[in-house]
């Protein structure tokens, strides 16, 4: 199976413009998260790429072929509800037999796919298990198991671990990860939840009022946002912002910052005058002692957060920013006075309208 | 939180020793009690107290117009009730009309339901709701009214296209061919909106996800209907058949306002039946014994439906 193409997608709701001209495609053989807040547009997409609901504007492909105008039914797709979907009053292999039915599959090649598919979910235990007998993993497990069983050329899922607890999910991301693995299909995943992505993405794209900002592997999209946006959105806390004036010299711009000892120099065709310099909480150095480069920062506060890391708020000229350093680290560091080094390869510069700046970086 | 501390220190005594007597109340077990007792006694004087009644004057004669004193006869009421011929046929007609009316109004309930399912967006929506809702919250009797108009051999309009089209006048409720079918569907006319509402509110219990998911995997709609439609809604699409079932069972107003049951006992239901031996006839004791009989019917069905419903339940 070959891409799966959005060309000038639109979607209004009334006033509200869900979707506003995405041109995208879609790999085979890999997941796509589509991530974003809320309201973002992602599940809209996820539903026009599916059928069960209609583009205002623009086209949707799979492969060569047109789709935009077939009903669900006729894509040939699998997809996996937020709400578990198991079909009343049958096993799990029946449920996952159902969709096969109408395929004109001989009745050993049915069973066999069946088994396969309960195998690769880890579900048979559960086969001849009435489906109102399961909870809720179990459950989304069964409907991962029946859309893969039919192998559709695109599997779709809809925020699928919304309704499981915390303790389950870890097993259904693990189930997910070893079923991706072993699936050369599109594979499209929405979610609001930039861990899930993170983990189960093989390139993610980050979605903002109704447009795809950026699409990079999650590593990439994480260390270089090339939007102030997807600076702020990933990560627990987001980038640390701080806006700083950029002046021309001679040939080159010189950004006089804050936080940095020494003026930044940065070699860009052009630049406007108000820029915005991006860095991740946990790359910004933190010491104790006095260092060549570092700037003095006065701590606000101080907290313990997810696994033993330290959280700090600093206060640097007038800015606040926060670092997140380790727990044998963090503990050791006092509580007034300490010494702040941004590394340049971290250091991230967005222009006037907050996307990112490709160019060299150096320190005068 | 404390009432007492606005109404001053000279009353924080009184409501003090007011809010302790009533202490216990804060336990739940009274409290529970407590709120039921309204019900309770509603329920008591208006239910419990009359159905005894009841069944103790079924065992005696009373006839209110002759001014005789009670008189215990056992069950003689009964004996009589089980050797009557018309009771036997009003208990058939009444069969007949509760089966075909209930069945008939099902199907085409939801028929219509089906129709409307999912029409948010279709335009005139309200509108033909509310033209198909009507007949039934009109009053039985107006609509008895004017159905004897309509099905009227002289000016009716039904007999009006009758003689027009194929030249022949039908007397529908003079007839005792007619009039019982010709009373089902004015019946049928009334209640099917009901089971249409029934239908859209079965069909609305279904969960989005579920049917999305059986378009996406293409299932047939007779396994959409079976996994999908059916596990979620027939317990509201149960309870409308049963409604329908126990109200077309005592039903006689309608019925009564055409054709007075007849002619004859064409259309002469339990219900008529039973009207007519307590107000007309003012044969109290006999009309309570009927009267309980009918009740032990009613519960019987209900009783059934019940179980069907419980035992899908236990098997799914």
């Amino acid at each position: 199976m070959s891409e799966v193409k959005v060309v000038n997608l639109t979607k209004k709701f009334g006033r509200f413009t869900a979707l506003d001209g995405i041109d995208f495609s879609f790999p085979a053989g890999k997941v796509t998260c589509l991530l974003g807040p809320s309201g973002c547009g992602k599940t809209t997409l996820l539903r026009i790429i599916s059928g069960l609901e209609t583009p205002t504007e623009g086209k949707v492909f799979f492969g060569d072929k047109d789709v935009t105008g077939l009903p669900p039914r006729k894509r040939n797709i699998g997809m996996v509800f937020q709400y578990p979907v198991v079909y009343r009053g049958i096993s799990v292999r029946k449920n996952i037999e159902l969709p096969l039915l109408k395929r004109g599959l001989s009745e050993t090649e049915r069973r066999e796919r069946v088994d396969r598919v309960l195998s690769l979910m880890n579900l048979k235990d559960y086969a001849e298990l009435d489906s109102s007998q399961l909870d809720n993993v179990a459950r989304q497990k069964v409907s991962v198991a029946r859309a893969v069983a039919y192998q559709p050329d695109i599997i779709l899922f809809d925020e699928p671990m919304t309704n499981i607890d915390a303790n389950s999910k870890i097993q259904f991301k693990h189930a997910f990860k070893e079923l991706t693995r072993q699936l050369n299909q599109v594979i499209v995943y929405v979610t609001h939840d930039q861990t899930e992505a993170m983990t189960l993405a093989d390139q993610i794209a980050l979605m903002k009022d109704g447009k795809i900002v950026q699409c990079n592997d999650p590593r990439t999209l994480y260390n270089v946002p090339e939007d102030v946006f997807g600076g702020w959105f990933l990560g627990n806390p987001g980038m640390n912002f701080v806006k700083e004036r950029c002046e021309k010299k001679g040939s080159t711009y010189i950004i006089v910052s804050r936080l940095l000892k020494r003026p930044l120099k940065i070699d860009a065709p052009k630049m406007d005058a108000e820029v915005t310099l991006g860095i991740r909480p946990e790359h910004i150095w933190l010491s104790d002692v006095p260092g060549s480069d570092a700037v003095e920062a006065m701590v606000k506060d101080k907290t313990l957060t997810i696994g033993g890391q330290y959280l700090y708020t600093l206060e640097v000229g007038g800015e606040k920013i926060k670092v997140k350093v380790g727990h044998h680290f963090g503990r050791a560091i006092g509580n007034t006075k300490v010494w702040v080094e941004l590394p340049l390869r971290h250091l991230v510069i967005f222009d006037g309208s907050e996307r990112r700046i490709h160019g060299d970086l150096s320190l005068q | 939180m404390d009432a007492s501390s606005a109404m001053g220190p000279g009353d924080a005594g009184f409501l003090t020793r007011f809010r302790e007597k009533f202490l216990f109340l804060e336990n739940p077990k009274y409290l529970q009690h407590l709120l039921l007792v309204p019900v309770l006694i509603f329920f008591i004087v208006w239910n419990v107290i009359p159905l005894l009644w009841l069944v103790g004057l079924s065992f005696y004669k009373y006839v209110l117009v002759t001014g005789e004193p009670l008189k215990f006869i056992g069950l003689t009421n009964f004996k009589e009730i089980f050797g009557s011929f018309e009771i036997w046929h009003a208990l058939s007609n009444t069969f007949f009309f509760v089966i075909i009316g209930t069945l008939s109004q099902t199907v085409l309930g939801i028929i219509l339901g089906f129709l409307f399912w999912d029409s948010k967006d279709l335009p005139g929506r309200r509108f033909a709701l509310t033209l198909i809702f009507t007949p039934m919250i009109l009053a039985p009797l107006a609509t008895g009214s004017f159905f004897k108009l309509i099905y009227d051999p002289v000016f009716g309009i039904v007999n009006y296209f009758l003689k027009s089209i194929a030249g022949v006048t039908i007397d529908f409720l003079g007839s005792t061919a007619w009039a019982l079918p010709s009373v089902l569907i004015v019946d049928t006319w009334m209640w099917t909106p009901f089971m249409m509402m029934m239908t859209l509110a079965a069909l609305g219990s279904v969960p989005k996800a579920e049917l999305e998911a059986a378009e996406v995997e293409n299932l047939s709609w007779y396994r959409r209907l079976v996994h999908v439609v059916l596990p979620h809604g027939k317990f509201i699409l149960m309870l409308g058949i049963l409604l329908r079932t126990i109200d077309a069972f005592k039903s006689m107003d309608i019925i009564f306002t055409m054709t007075g049951g007849g002619p004859g006992n064409a259309t002469e239901l339990i219900g008529i039946t039973l009207y007519r031996q307590a107000f007309n006839a003012f044969t109290m004791g006999k009309a309570s014994a009927l009267a309980i009989i009918a009740l032990l019917i009613a519960i019987s069905f209900t009783s059934i439906y019940l179980y069907i419903l419980q035992k899908k339940e236990e098997s799914m």
